[in-house]
């Protein structure tokens, strides 16, 4: 079974990409350069032992037996078996080298991008699918260390074979070489035909196992449905359809190779017969030695088979290529948000002013603009608005997860974009809307907010929100592995975690998503005083979604279509009787509704 | 007939082994088979003829006074033969083993479609998937195999036979190293393989941090976390580096020694028969002979040796396969169905009755234990309980999903069980939790029960349900795709369209199983209207745990403990039963929204089909493209 590695017509790389692509990968394998030059130093090396074979097998024919001299066969057997035990240990050798330098290659080309993903702003990461970034780390990368671990090997030997055995033939007889010429073009250009083919037909292939794929998930993702409905016999045909193209498309790669690999082989045996008669003719006349014909015989499988190889691993190569080019795209990705030369840190405590921000995601369309407000120290300021409005928007840039189009965000006196990022995250603390989950322990999940944090410190943050005792009812305490527990591990005690994060920085602001959804009844009353327990002498900007939430506000700011609506206190905008107030009163209606228990 | 319908019925392990399930495929292949083992076997005869022929041009032609030409055609012949018959092999091997793939992956899908929903509980989607998948490739990898290495053991038994007859000593000198070059390649096929896999488990798990913090990035940025994830992807890194350099140990131990072994034997050839022939006792054909001979035999030991530990793995892989086609339904149509009394004029029908029913998922646990219930035809009820008090298995229980463990459901006065499944399934419409749209247009995807019906009915159907309106906005109408890849609909337009496709075939009883549990409060009133206007006339059984979705039912009956604990309207329970208002209370907390996602279709490539193809390490040195 062959790789079966295609490359989509567009993203083949030109001659221009290509130049560049290996410059970079020059620039970047620099710790590996020695390494990388030994191994090709081996390869060539070993590719020559190959040679050395039929030729050293040629020189006991022709001056050891033809010349009746047991000496020189001795002496031509005793440099085969040296050859080997050399060739042997060369091989060696360059898995060793190739390897060492291929996966130290990948290594820092995984942790770098990376580190170049994590430095991107969290806009970067709305606008990208996960999927998308997650395949560049994994799969693209993966597809070359298919390459690496045996497939350059190949290439190169298989390039360095077919330029040598053309010169030793060459050397060898030129008369024989000619021949020999007369159908290695024909190889070539089957090659290059094959190469084409082969790789439009597997690309197919590749595509009919996505669509056969996706059938089969949702035949059995969706079982439950199909059975309801009754649906098995329809169901089943609809696979059959997928799976019958697929079949076809199998079919239509194997039509492709099986007549190059039979040319192949019909080459190989044509050329022996050739060899055979005119070598015999040469031979005849005395232009050239029994020996070199033998060596040609023994040799030409040298000169074809490489050129099949190379044909077949071009499209591995071309895959790869274009993997590294998305990859060096990534890093040449210039992060939005990133540390400014001469960053200060932020003071420990200071009023936060937003100034006449606006913010577009894509140029030209508006999310927010002329928002101008300031939140006093200690004050807690509730968002409010409809979805979509830009509260949540209005929050990240007070948090600098993004930053403004124009106008300023400062803390104390600095702007955000002046302030270094270490000292931003530890002044001003986000708490996501829902209790993300690193796969880890509870104790792991706490300190990603500050790696330092000591046990004691850790812990006393959960005790400062009341929430120690929880955490220590578990079976392991907060060594816990959270996904073994994961499913059971309810979302308010995902919520509890995300609070005691920010318990952990101890920051001077706030800034909070509420849940929308409601928690399990067991866990909502420890929420709620947690929540209090954390924003009690803190500065607070709350995205808010429930009435009690925004009736615990200092004072509320409606964000409506892009823009700041209101501002003032409950009462004040009760009085005003402007959004706001229509907001609150359907809100109380929909308390009543859906909640009984709250309204009793 | 009263099956326990928690039990997974799974077979112990047959007693026979995976290999009669190979037969039997490959019995269905006979014929391409047979054609593909035959033009392989003229293809090895050919093949081994050359290094005669060669000496045979050496030896009377060169040296002696044959025409060269004559031996210069003939071997040109036979190249001809070679070609013709390797390309035949090749189709027969990969168009047989394909169809096998392709066989069983039909008969798999189709059994695992109607095995009973209590099985899919437990089994695992990405298991079934990777069974229909990558278990499925391995078994493939073998039988493309197999006309390859029939041929390989021809060329191995005939190349043995001319040149023991030839010279018996030098033939065993020369073919000495070859059977080790045999136990190597299988060596190496066996130790690559979970090393291959090591590898593939690291990549994993960089993957998993990789994910996490692409989706959790809103705390890695939140608390500038950046160097703990970065540190969590440098070692990650550094595994994968060990562990492909383990893998690149063993075949930096396997892959040289298997290319020079041979060597050895080539070397034995030219010292040993180098001075026979300066003793006269063989000619320099023979020797040359004897020298393209070790060299032809060097693809089929290796391949030989491949094709063991192929087999091998395929033999696993087909245990996992037929663990799952020997797992038979739990629940089956019955012997003879009866028909459900025909719908008369004027006639209500759908009268659904549950009678002392008892059932549990495993034995320990009854879920429902002793639910009696009347509904009349034409009416309609909700079904309120407490977070698993079993509302939802009322519904896989009316739909048959699972029998009851005793009791009854009667659907016109018929037990369910004595119907069949079709019939039940059809008179039974449901609109779950989840709405899973399937990959398809929206016509499609309502005319899910009956592909058969026309647009007027498809229409009629999305009208009832209140769905016409936004479907005809969408950018192709009714033709507009769904699903992955396709158009997204908001939640509430999702339900619209699961209640068409459950309306679609009129069915006796409508089961809305918390039909607006997914659906933004906000917009839950659009959907009520729509259930509203389908519930008119027709039975109609109501899970939700919204008060507004509650009261569109004429009666309510409260679930607890596995039985009916009070029955009434909405406002009486409301008014009267504090046990009632507590439970609304509880599910309006619980509220929450899940979503089914279905990966895209690289992802899943990258899930099932990515099995590591170590063989091809081995067949990439080889001569003439391999099977």
């Amino acid at each position: 079974m062959r790789m079966m590695t295609a490359v989509a017509e567009e993203d083949r790389l030109d001659r221009d990409a290509t130049k560049q692509v290996l410059r970079r990968s020059w620039q970047f394998a620099r710790p590996f350069r020695r390494t990388i030059r030994v191994a090709l130093l081996l390869v060539t090396i070993w590719t020559a032992t190959t040679l050395a074979g039929p030729v050293l097998v040629s020189y006991g024919i022709d001056h050891g037996i033809a010349k009746d001299d047991g000496g020189v066969l001795n002496m031509a057997v005793a440099g085969y078996i040296a050859v080997t035990i050399a060739a042997y240990f060369i091989a060696r050798l360059q898995f060793v080298y190739i390897n060492r330098a291929g996966e130290g290659f990948l290594r820092d080309l995984r942790v770098r991008v990376f580190a170049h993903l994590q430095r991107q702003s969290l806009a970067f990461f709305d606008r990208e699918k996960t999927g998308v970034l997650v395949s560049r780390m994994t799969a693209d990368i993966e597809s070359m260390a298919e390459l690496i671990q045996w497939g350059l090997l190949q290439f190169v030997s298989a390039g360095l074979l077919v330029v040598m055995a053309l010169a030793l033939l060459f050397v060898l007889s030129w008369e024989l070489t000619l021949l020999a010429l007369v159908v290695f073009p024909i190889i070539v250009v089957a090659s290059v035909k094959f190469q084409r083919e082969s790789n439009a037909a597997y690309l197919q292939v590749r595509e009919r196992v996505g669509v056969n794929l996706s059938a089969l998930q949702e035949g059995i993702s969706g079982v439950r449905v199909i059975q309801a409905f009754a649906r098995e016999d329809e169901q089943s045909r609809r696979f059959r359809a997928t799976n019958d193209s697929l079949m076809d498309g199998h079919m239509e790669s194997v039509r492709v190779s099986m007549w190059y690999f039979a040319l192949v082989e019909f080459c190989g045996i044509v050329a022996i017969a050739g060899m055979v008669g005119v070598g015999g003719w040469l031979v005849h006349r005395g232009s050239v030695s029994l020996g070199v014909v033998t060596a040609f015989v023994l040799l030409l499988g040298n000169l074809f088979e490489p050129v099949s190889q190379l044909s077949q691993l071009y499209n591995t190569v071309q895959s790869a290529g274009a993997a590294l080019q998305k990859l060096y795209g990534i890093l040449d990705t210039v992060p939005e948000v990133d540390e400014k030369k001469g960053a200060i840190d932020l003071p420990t405590r200071g009023e936060l002013v937003v100034n006449d921000v606006a913010f577009e995601y894509v140029r030209g369309r508006s999310v927010l603009r002329d928002v101008t407000l300031t939140v006093g120290i200690g004050e807690r300021l509730a968002l409010v608005g409809p979805t979509g409005a830009g509260k949540s928007t209005l929050a990240k840039l007070m948090s600098r997860l993004y930053d403004p189009t124009s106008g300023s965000v400062a803390f104390g006196g600095v702007d955000l974009r002046d302030a270094t990022l270490r000292s931003l995250r530890e002044r001003v603390v986000v708490v996501p809307q829902e209790g993300f989950l690193f796969s880890g322990t509870i104790r792991d999940n706490l300190s990603i907010a500050r790696p330092a944090a000591t046990d004691d410190e850790i812990t006393a943050s959960l005790a400062a929100i009341g929430v120690l005792d929880h955490f220590l009812a578990f079976p392991m305490g907060l060594d816990t592995e959270v996904r073994e527990r994961g499913s059971r591990l309810s979302a308010g005690e995902r919520q509890l975690i995300a609070l005691a994060r920010a318990a952990l920085v101890d920051p001077a602001v706030l800034v909070l998503d509420e849940a929308t959804s409601n928690l399990d009844p067991g866990t909502e009353a420890e929420v709620e005083h947690a929540w209090e327990s954390l924003m009690s002498h803190r500065t607070v900007i709350v995205v808010a979604h429930r009435l009690s939430t925004v009736r615990r506000a200092d004072r509320i700011a409606v964000v409506d279509r892009g823009g700041l609506a209101e501002l003032g206190s409950h009462d004040e905008l009760v009085a005003l009787g402007g959004k706001y107030a229509a907001l609150s009163a359907a809100w109380e209606r929909n308390q009543v509704a859906s909640s009984p228990r709250r309204a009793t | 007939m009263a099956q326990t319908g928690h039990a997974i019925q799974d077979r112990p392990e047959s007693s026979h082994t995976p290999w009669r399930l190979l037969l039997g495929l490959l019995a269905e292949q006979k014929r391409g088979l047979i054609a593909g083992v035959i033009v392989g076997l003229g293809w090895a005869a050919a093949k081994v003829s050359i290094p005669r022929l060669i000496r045979n041009g050496i030896d009377r032609g060169i040296k002696g006074n044959e025409p060269l030409l004559k031996w210069s055609l003939i071997i040109g012949a036979v190249g001809v033969i070679c070609g013709v018959f390797m390309a035949l092999r090749r189709w027969y091997a990969f168009r047989e083993s394909r169809r096998t793939e392709q066989h069983l992956r039909q008969r798999l899908f189709d059994h695992i479609l109607r095995l009973h929903v209590g099985y899919h509980d437990h089994a695992q989607t990405g298991q079934l998937m990777s069974r229909a998948s990558s278990d499925l490739q391995q078994l493939q990898a073998f039988v493309v195999m197999i006309p390859l290495t029939l041929s390989n053991l021809f060329q191995l038994v005939a190349i043995l036979i001319l040149l023991l007859t030839s010279d018996p000593l030098l033939a065993l000198v020369a073919l000495a190293p070859l059977p080790f070059v045999n136990v190597s390649a299988r060596r190496f096929s066996t130790k690559i393989h979970p090393a291959v896999m090591a590898v593939q488990q690291r990549q994993a798990a960089l993957a998993t941090v990789v994910e996490e913090t692409v989706s959790g990035v809103r705390v890695v940025k939140g608390f500038g976390a950046e160097a703990v994830q970065a540190s969590k992807l440098d070692s990650e890194a550094n595994r994968i580096r060990a562990v492909s350099l383990e893998a690149a140990k063993i075949r930096s131990r396997f892959l040289p020694a298997i290319d020079i072994l041979p060597s050895i034997g080539l070397i034995s050839v030219l010292a040993l028969g180098g001075h026979r022939v300066l003793n006269g006792e063989m000619t320099v054909g023979q020797l040359i002979e004897f020298n393209s001979s070790v060299l032809l035999l060097i693809w089929p030991m290796r391949n030989i040796g491949m094709t063991l530990a192929t087999g091998q793995r395929a033999a696993v892989a087909l245990r996992r396969v037929q663990q799952v086609l020997s797992t038979t339904s739990a629940v089956v149509d019955p012997a003879e169905p009866q028909q459900l009394p025909r719908r008369a004029d004027g006639m209500a029908v759908g009268a659904v009755r549950f009678r002392d029913v008892h059932f549990g998922y495993d034995a320990e646990r009854p879920v429902l234990d002793g639910f009696d219930a009347d509904i009349a035809a034409g009416s309609s009820v909700a079904i309120v309980g407490a977070t698993g008090s079993g509302k939802s298995t009322v519904t896989r229980l009316l739909l048959r999903f699972y029998d009851v463990q005793s009791g009854a459901i009667q659907l016109d006065g018929m037990d369910l069980r004595e119907l069949a499944l079709r019939d039940v399934r059809h008179e039974i419409g449901v609109v779950f939790e989840d709405t899973l749209l399937f990959h398809d247009t929206v016509a499609a995807n309502i005319a899910f029960a009956d592909p058969d019906a026309n647009q007027q009915r498809i229409e009629d159907a999305a009208r009832l349900a209140g769905a016409h309106e936004f479907i005809e906005e969408l950018p192709e109408g009714y033709t507009t795709l769904l699903g992955e890849r396709g158009f997204s609909l908001s939640g509430g337009q999702r339900q619209r369209i699961a209640i068409a496709r459950a309306i679609l075939a009129d069915p006796r009883v409508l089961v809305l199983d918390d039909a607006t549990s997914a659906v933004d409060p906000s917009k839950e009133h659009e959907i009520r209207e729509a259930m509203a206007t389908v519930m008119r006339g027709r039975t109609t059984i109501v899970i939700a745990h919204r008060p507004g979705t509650i009261a569109l039912a004429d009666s309510v009956i409260l679930l607890d403990g596995g039985r009916v604990a009070a029955r009434g309207t909405h406002d009486q329970l409301l008014a009267e039963n504090a046990a009632y208002r507590e439970v609304l209370a509880a599910l309006a907390d619980a509220d929450a929204v899940d979503v089914i996602e279905v990966p895209d279709a690289a992802e899943l490539e990258r899930r099932y089909i990515n099995v590591p193809d170590d063989d091809a390490e081995l067949s990439m040195h080889e001569p003439s493209g391999g099977v």
